[in-house]
């Protein structure tokens, strides 16, 4: 290939892979059982808020979900309960469905074969699932953050943020930290979408995929409670899930939420690998 | 785009392509194995300096002003609970809740500490303003201390205790069970005499990106349950950036130190707390005697009468009477019968509560604790 034509074709690739992409993203989002997802991960935050409205005298003891005391003083602070919330289990879960499903879902219903005679490559294919992955990943996380901003300002007063070091900030800094937490909440599920991917790759069955992803999911957070498994736990992708409450600190105490997005990023680059070089070098018969 | 006009040799492929994800698993072990065990090689050279310039430097450091993230891990083999339990106000009682005390009440949380990891930031600015921020899972616990005023506050209850008072500022930062930062430990353990310690210069390291001497501290006397004390001290500016205890037994005791640390001097603000909104504030002046969540010594002292110590240095021994039949009970179920009353022990900490009611307890073994009872 002479330099000449280089260029050109680098122009019609990155062209091609958007409107790869961008098809991808039709597929996923316009899918009932997607938006049914985000419908349910909408709902959730609107059930705490009525739970947390109707039981309001306050203190709590000190039980409860993260951040309990501070909702009934401020509504914003429903959004960081609604991810404390959905981020162990059912944020998992949707994204497990969808990268589970995203490659052997293709595989059962005979229409990967189709996308591979389309001249976009493999490796390309995967990078966009991926890609389309992370962006229902960050729609997931804004179902609930958006949702529960909404249910916040509805049942309980705006203003005046107090964080979790005692300080207390106007509502502007509050809702920019609001959307870091959003942005960092969807970022650590990046881990789990790369592994969602790599199951994707190993079977036929959409079925077997999601389950196998969300398994894994819960597994890995059963391991992540045993203290004798301590010197492993650190390593575990969901381990540093909610040290974005870290965000929340004054100064910001930045060292566990690194250590997350840093740990997603060694998960996306072994997983993500490791599926490509499964996807790349097998039969693909369906 | 090319390897798609090629038929699929899967074989062959499958074999180089999955060296790859085992290529990446293998760089990131390396990176996590190899790059902080390189780094821990050797410390940083310095001009050599003897026992006595560095324990002058250490106790004579004129830092006023630091802020930083300091690691706390204690293991001294108990759980916190147990020992918050056994206090009366103290962090077992912390869900019970509405028992006149406050959740926010310094002394029974900082006796968390005891137990596990811990996470601090720290604000110092002299003597009169100081802040410790406890860093939870997802909830926060701050102690602020500016002048004649000390905030406490618990994010997850959002409970505070305001201490003022002139005598706020002489109880300055609340008696804790555990030193809290480096400085502290390190004064600790430096101010004991010569002739019940050795100290020695053992290396140089590098502590929070600042460079360090490392001070070797042994008790010189028999009898305690410490082997060794490290404490690293800052070139610079001789402040104590991590102490490290040992038991005769090897381990780790308890491990303070900073993580990150700058020497400037932190905004105003930094100590300007007042209650958030919306908390539940339990008004305490100083001299008065807190309805809950006293001291350790007080919290002891209530139910003990005649608090003393016996011994010096290593092996200094507290002892208090019991009133008759308080405690032993309690201690009788959990300790293990010896000579003359009854032993709890940890791995540094052992207690013996004797057959006619007196307390010993220390960091020193059961054998002089039984020779300060006289029970053997």
């Amino acid at each position: 290939m002479s330099l000449v034509e280089t260029r050109p074709a680098a122009v019609v690739t990155v062209g091609a892979s958007l409107s790869l992409f961008r098809s991808e993203l039709g597929l996923t989002f316009r899918r009932a059982r997607t938006i049914t997802l985000l419908g349910i991960l909408a709902a959730l935050p609107v059930l705490i808020g009525v739970v947390i409205k109707s039981q309001t005298d306050g203190s709590g003891g000190g039980g409860g979900p993260a951040f309990i005391a501070q909702v009934t003083q401020n509504g914003l602070f429903l959004v960081f309960t609604s991810l404390a919330v959905t981020l162990p289990i059912f944020l998992p879960m949707t994204v497990g469905v969808v990268a589970g499903d995203s490659i052997a879902g293709e595989a059962a219903s005979g229409t990967l074969r189709y996308l591979l005679v389309a001249p976009a490559g493999r490796t390309r294919l995967l990078a966009v699932k991926f890609a389309a992955g992370m962006t229902f990943c960050l729609a997931a996380t804004l179902a609930v953050a958006l949702s529960a901003l909404a249910t916040g300002a509805a049942l309980f007063p705006l203003g005046q943020v107090t964080l979790l070091s005692g300080d207390t900030v106007g509502p502007g800094t509050a809702l920019f930290r609001a959307v870091l937490i959003a942005l960092v909440v969807a970022a650590s599920l990046g881990g789990l979408v790369a592994i969602g991917l790599f199951v994707s790759t190993l079977t036929g069955s959409g079925i077997a995929a999601m389950a196998t992803t969300v398994v894994l999911v819960i597994t890995v957070q059963i391991l992540d409670t045993f203290p004798q498994l301590h010197a492993i736990q650190p390593y575990l992708f969901t381990h540093h899930w909610l040290s974005f409450g870290d965000l929340l600190r004054q100064p910001i105490y930045w060292d566990n939420v690194l250590q997350n997005l840093g740990l997603q990023a060694v998960y996306v680059a072994v997983f993500g690998s490791a599926a490509w070089a499964r996807f790349t070098s097998r039969d693909i018969t369906a | 785009m090319v390897d798609q006009v090629r038929p699929y040799r899967s074989g062959r492929r499958t074999t180089a392509r999955v060296l790859v994800p085992v290529g990446v698993v293998a760089l990131t072990a390396a990176g996590i194995g190899l790059v902080p065990a390189m780094a821990g090689d050797s410390g940083p050279s310095l001009p050599a300096l003897t026992a006595e310039q560095v324990v002058a430097k250490a106790l004579g450091s004129d830092v006023e002003s630091l802020s930083g993230t300091v690691k706390v891990k204690a293991d001294l083999g108990v759980s916190a609970q147990l020992l918050g339990g056994a206090l009366p106000g103290g962090a077992g009682g912390r869900h019970g809740g509405d028992q006149g005390g406050s959740q926010a009440a310094p002394e029974s949380k900082l006796l968390e500490l005891l137990g596990g990891e811990h996470t601090l930031q720290v604000a110092v600015d002299g003597p009169d303003r100081q802040r410790i921020g406890l860093i939870g899972g997802l909830t926060g616990y701050e102690l602020v201390h500016n002048g004649s005023e000390l905030w406490a506050w618990d994010s997850r209850s959002n409970d505070a205790v305001h201490l003022t008072g002139p005598a706020a500022a002489a109880a300055q930062q609340p008696k804790t069970p555990l030193p809290v930062t480096p400085q502290d430990a390190a004064r600790r353990f430096l101010s004991l005499s010569a002739e019940s310690t050795s100290v020695v210069v053992d290396g140089t390291a590098e502590v929070a990106g600042q460079k360090a001497y490392q001070l070797s501290v042994k008790p010189k006397q028999s009898g305690s349950t410490i082997a060794e004390v490290r404490i690293a001290v800052a070139a610079d500016n001789g402040v104590p950036l991590a102490v490290l205890v040992r038991s005769t037994d090897g381990s780790k005791v308890l491990d303070v130190h900073f993580s990150q640390v700058s020497f400037a001097k932190p905004s105003a603000s930094t100590f300007a707390f007042t209650a958030p909104k919306g908390a539940k504030v339990t008004e305490r002046r100083a001299d008065q005697a807190p309805a809950a969540g006293r001291t350790v010594p007080e919290a002891l002292g209530q139910n003990a009468s005649g608090l003393d110590l016996v011994g010096q240095g290593w092996a200094t021994v507290l002892t208090a009477k019991l009133p008759a039949g308080e405690g032993s009970s309690f201690a009788k179920a959990l300790g293990k019968p010896v000579g003359g009353g009854t032993l709890l022990g940890t791995k540094v900490l052992n207690v013996l509560i004797t057959d006619d009611g007196r307390v010993f307890a220390g960091a020193v073994t059961p054998q002089v604790l039984q020779s300060a009872a006289g029970v053997k």
